[in-house]
């Protein structure tokens, strides 16, 4: 019997990093990514026929070389809808499989918080991730007049690499003052100060306005056009655009996976913590380190304290002050009829007509929050701090309970063609 | 410790059964607190998939009961609680091969001398039904029965404002006197002249003579489309056999797809003897799935986005236990429905609330509630001492 596969889901820094690892210990390894190449958010590579515009394209270029000298089996364009407490893990989609791995390896990527705002839900407004994965596999900047909004440093990232590619955004919407802290920003790593500088070069030489301290109030379709109404500390400001990128900073993403005695789980890079691409390659090596010396010699998993990781998170926690701001509050203040769940289209006044302290029963089946396809992963943060007393508080972990398999939604014919390599006993299917 | 509240009946669990109950006992003229560790529907109730069906219930004292509380059902949908929770609808029972098809000769019979509240209408095979898959060999339409999800019920009957809510609160204890019952609630407690256990698999905790025993059952919801395809519940005769058959002797999956009014169907679904609402599983999933997309071949379009395991509260001998605790004079027990709870739901807590009032069940029903007694359990252990 050959020895079971290693499942590394996710084809970014993390994943590859883990996977070249595990692979070079020996260890059999499949890699699953939807997308149909390796890269991950950071490094998503242009569609066929398309220039690649990817920053730090040489330490992608490294890993990935290193990556096609080894035996890694790859599935793209392929779902991973989770793990079972039997240690069954589900690939959908160009692959279709049920399979018992040695080990499953959660390389997902952060997820993109955006906080709901009137008009936030109107076609051509989208995440800036959104926005940033379109240029990189298209090899262009979005067209048309672009407004970025909401809050972190992906904004400023997002608008220079737009203006180096022709179009620069007509503003930036900067929930917090991060220019306000030079020194906090002056005690950040190199890399990160002169990743900034770089951006921000880009920025003025375009002269493209960035507004601290000020908000997206409303967004309104015109005819084919957006009209944005902004709050800024000198008064409102509107601005007309076709597209609108919103932003509130990235979470980690590593709920829905069932805690399983069986297969080993290890959730490595942004998924398990936000401390972005440098972080994310050193975790994946050194998990995919530890797991592979662990599978091997049958002994539990040793975490080696990472000087990368410690400096990383103290760069991001220095980022978290930096970029600190109070606008969570304005949640309070939205009319009643704004939409906070987007799979179920549950609103603001939903969400109060529950009364002041639903039970989260209450909150899923009488307002369906948490009941769409996200089951509550994007939506779960809004609905906890709506109603907080105090919506700037960290919300609860799991505010709309605990997310399970599937990850993503499971297409029913591709899970009845999935092939099945577990040996799980089947249930009955024909007289006997 | 607090001394707060007094009421003439305290009904602890607030699923179906003890929404019901509470909901009769304020009808009555009592005052009432319902209590709960969680919240409204939070465990079997929340969980069910709303069938109000005399077709799936074991022949005897659980099929004569259930078809009495369909029809009542129906009177308080009219005008009453749950107008905005019961719906009429068709049901099909499907089937292929001869296991199945004696199953659904059962069943028929079991309808024919159970009166005309459920009524068969049609008997043929797929094409009686347009979007039947053809691997489907035996098809019965049937009428009069309905659809009801136990949270939209639970919050029909908590919408009477005289009921007293309280939760999130656990029971500690319950302490019977001659004056009454003192319920124990750690930080406070409440006093009652009667009060009613509606524990569903909690049930054990407070009375751990009782055999209550947890019985989960897979569920899987689709994304939506367009609501109406399927005018009723398609239920495999093989989940009519799960309810007396081993799971592992069943001739074919226990596949049941309901229609949901969102335009989802929710497709179930197992009988297994654990109590994790977390525990589902993929295999368990494809061989569901695989039939459900042959019966009802539209799925094959759908995706599945979420996945859980409903908790039935079983008893030993397979019938719910209804009526005084054993050695008690003012704690009734209504527990023990193993997913039937939504369908009895009206009349087990009308004569339950009769029960909590000293007075005499409904006399067509007192044979069939008095099979329920707990007394049963009891008298057996008496019997091997």
């Amino acid at each position: 019997m050959t020895k079971a596969q290693v499942l590394v889901v996710g084809a970014g820094l993390a994943g590859v990093g883990a996977a070249v690892e595990l692979a070079r210990a020996g260890q059999p390894v499949l890699v699953a990514d939807r997308a149909p190449r390796a890269g991950g958010a950071i490094h998503r590579q242009p569609l066929p026929g398309r220039a690649a515009i990817s920053s730090h394209a040489a330490r992608w270029d490294r890993l990935i070389a290193e990556a096609q000298a080894l035996p890694i089996d790859w599935a793209f364009e392929t779902k991973f809808a989770g793990l079972d407490h039997t240690g069954t893990a589900l690939l959908s989609g160009a692959t279709n499989r049920l399979m018992r791995p040695a080990a499953l390896v959660l390389a997902l990527g952060a997820r993109e918080a955006v906080r709901p705002r009137t008009g936030w839900t109107l076609p051509n407004v989208t995440t800036a991730g959104a926005l940033q994965i379109e240029l990189k596999t298209q090899g262009l900047a979005p067209q048309g007049r672009v407004l970025l909004a909401g809050n972190g440093p992906l904004l400023i990232a997002v608008a220079a690499q737009m203006t180096r590619l022709g179009n620069p955004p007509v503003a930036i919407v900067e929930s917090a003052a991060p220019f306000a802290h030079p020194l906090h920003s002056l005690a950040l790593p190199l890399s990160y100060l002169r990743e900034a500088a770089g951006y921000m070069a880009t920025l003025i030489r375009a002269r493209v306005p960035i507004l601290t301290r000020a908000e997206v109030v409303a967004i309104r379709a015109e005819g084919t056009a957006l009209s944005v109404r902004v709050e800024t500390p000198k008064g409102p400001r509107v601005f007309t655009v076709d597209r609108v990128g919103l932003h509130d900073g990235i979470r980690k993403n590593d709920g829905g996976v069932t805690a399983c005695a069986a297969v080993p789980v290890l959730a490595l890079g942004d998924c398990a913590e936000v401390l972005g691409a440098r972080a994310a390659l050193a975790s994946g090596r050194a998990g995919g380190i530890a797991l592979a010396r662990a599978l091997t010699n049958g002994t539990p998993r040793e975490t080696v304290p990472s000087t990368t990781l410690v400096r990383e998170r103290a760069a991001q926690q220095r980022l978290a002050r930096i970029y600190a701001h109070d606008a969570m509050a304005r949640l309070a203040d939205l009319p009643g009829g704004t939409v906070i769940c987007r799979c179920e289209g549950g609103t603001l006044d939903d969400l109060r007509a529950l009364g002041p302290t639903p039970r989260v029963r209450e909150l899923r089946l009488l307002g369906r929050f948490g009941m769409g396809p996200c089951q509550g992963r994007s939506c779960g943060e809004w609905v906890a701090r709506a109603s907080a007393d105090d919506p700037g508080l960290p919300p609860p972990d799991t505010p709309l309970g605990r997310a399970r398999w599937p990850l993503a939604p499971i297409a029913i014919a591709d899970l009845i063609a999935a092939t099945s390599d577990t040996g799980a006993a089947p249930l009955p299917s024909e007289g006997t | 410790m607090d001394d707060l509240g007094r009421y003439d009946a305290i009904v602890l669990g607030a699923g179906v059964i003890g929404a019901s109950t509470a909901w009769h006992l304020v009808q009555a003229g009592l005052s009432v607190a319902l209590v709960d560790a969680e919240g409204p529907a939070a465990a079997a109730s929340g969980a069910s998939d709303g069938a109000v069906s005399v077709a799936s219930k074991k022949p005897g004292p659980l099929a004569r009961l259930a078809t009495a509380s369909l029809l009542y059902t129906r009177n308080l949908a009219a005008d009453g609680p749950l107008m905005h929770g019961y719906h009429p609808r068709p049901t099909y029972i499907f089937g292929s091969g001869p296991a199945e098809g004696a199953a659904i000769d059962a069943l028929i019979a079991k309808l024919d001398a159970l009166g005309d509240a459920v009524r068969l209408r049609r008997d043929g095979a797929a094409d009686l039904l347009p979007g039947t898959g053809a691997s489907v060999e035996r098809l019965v339409e049937l009428t009069g029965e309905g659809h009801m999800p136990g949270y939209v019920a639970v919050a029909g009957y908590l919408r009477d404002p005289r009921i007293v809510k309280i939760w999130p609160a656990r029971v500690r204890g319950l302490e019977e006197t001659d004056a009454g019952v003192i319920v124990d609630l750690g930080t406070r407690r409440l006093h009652a002249s009667r009060v009613i256990a509606a524990l569903g698999v909690s049930t054990t905790t407070l009375f751990p003579q009782m055999p209550v025993i947890p019985r989960a059952g897979q569920l899987f919801v689709t994304d939506r489309g367009a609501p109406g395809a399927l005018p009723g519940a398609l239920t495999s005769a093989a989940y009519l056999l799960a309810k007396t058959t081993d799971m592992t002797a069943l001739p074919r999956p226990p596949v049941v797809i309901d229609p949901l009014s969102t335009g989802q169907y929710l497709i179930g679904s197992t009988r297994e003897d654990h109590a994790d609402p977390g525990r589902v599983d993929f295999a368990t999933l494809q061989k569901l799935m695989t039939r459900a997309a042959e019966t009802w071949p539209a799925l094959r379009n759908r995706r599945v986005i979420r996945a859980f395991a409903g908790v039935r509260a079983a008893v030993s001998d397979g019938l719910p236990i209804v009526g005084l605790a054993p050695g008690s004079t003012r704690v009734t027990l209504a527990t023990g429905f193993e997913g039937d709870g939504i369908c009895l739901s009206a009349v087990i807590g009308r004569e339950v609330a009769r029960m909590a009032a000293d007075e005499a069940p409904t006399p067509a029903l007192s044979g069939d509630l008095a099979a329920l007694a707990p007394t049963r359990f009891t008298a057996l252990q008496e019997g091997a001492a």
